[in-house]
């Protein structure tokens, strides 16, 4: 599993910045430990569903049967034209969301 | 990771356990709604994007991203409407 070795692999030193405080304070500390801990996994779930949604995407778009040519230029194009989607249809949805919690629908 | 131990839980005040609950419950709406985005961007970006030789999105990709999540979310909203209708 390499993948989650790269991003589990980000982990430790995202740990670290939140321990000094965790020592002086136990109580509290457990809670932010829980807290951070909740966040990174989530973290990682996110960049785990992009780095396979993408992969999907452009291999359907870029590599034809019978997979001889890697055609990276065209990898590496519809990551960012991906990357962009993401954000004009996250756009979107907040704003259908936003758009129905003020009519009241939600 | 492995620094929070069952003791470590278990010891919580109920404060402390509230405010846990309540930052869980947070991030799981939170979740649900990236989640959608994943799942709208994977249809969508199938359906719009017509070449990936350029990295800028036309207008009219832009365009077809925008309305493919709208319509979809209409569809949505029809289905349930259809499927509460049938009870």
């Amino acid at each position: 599993m390499g993948l989650s070795s790269i991003f589990g692999g980000s982990a430790p030193s995202q740990q670290q910045t939140v321990n000094p405080g965790s020592n002086t304070m136990p109580s509290g500390g457990v809670t932010d430990k829980v807290k951070s801990q909740i966040s990174q996994e989530l973290a990682v779930a996110n960049a785990t569903e992009l780095v396979n949604k993408v992969t999907e995407n452009c291999f359907e778009k870029c590599l034809n049967s019978p997979y001889t040519d890697r055609n990276e230029p065209c990898v590496d194009q519809c990551l960012i034209k991906y990357m962009r989607s993401w954000n004009i249809v996250s756009k979107a949805y907040i704003s259908r969301i936003q758009q129905a919690s003020t009519s009241g629908e939600i | 990771m492995s620094s929070i131990t069952t003791a470590d839980l278990a010891n919580l005040n109920d404060s402390s356990k509230k405010e846990i609950a309540t930052y869980l419950e947070a991030e799981n709406s939170k979740q649900k709604v990236q989640m959608s985005i994943h799942q709208f961007t994977n249809t969508c970006f199938k359906e719009c994007i017509q070449s990936t030789n350029n990295t800028d999105l036309s207008s009219q990709e832009e365009q077809c991203l925008g309305n493919c999540v709208n319509r979809f979310l209409d569809t949505n909203i029809r289905i349930v409407k259809g499927l509460q209708s049938l009870q």
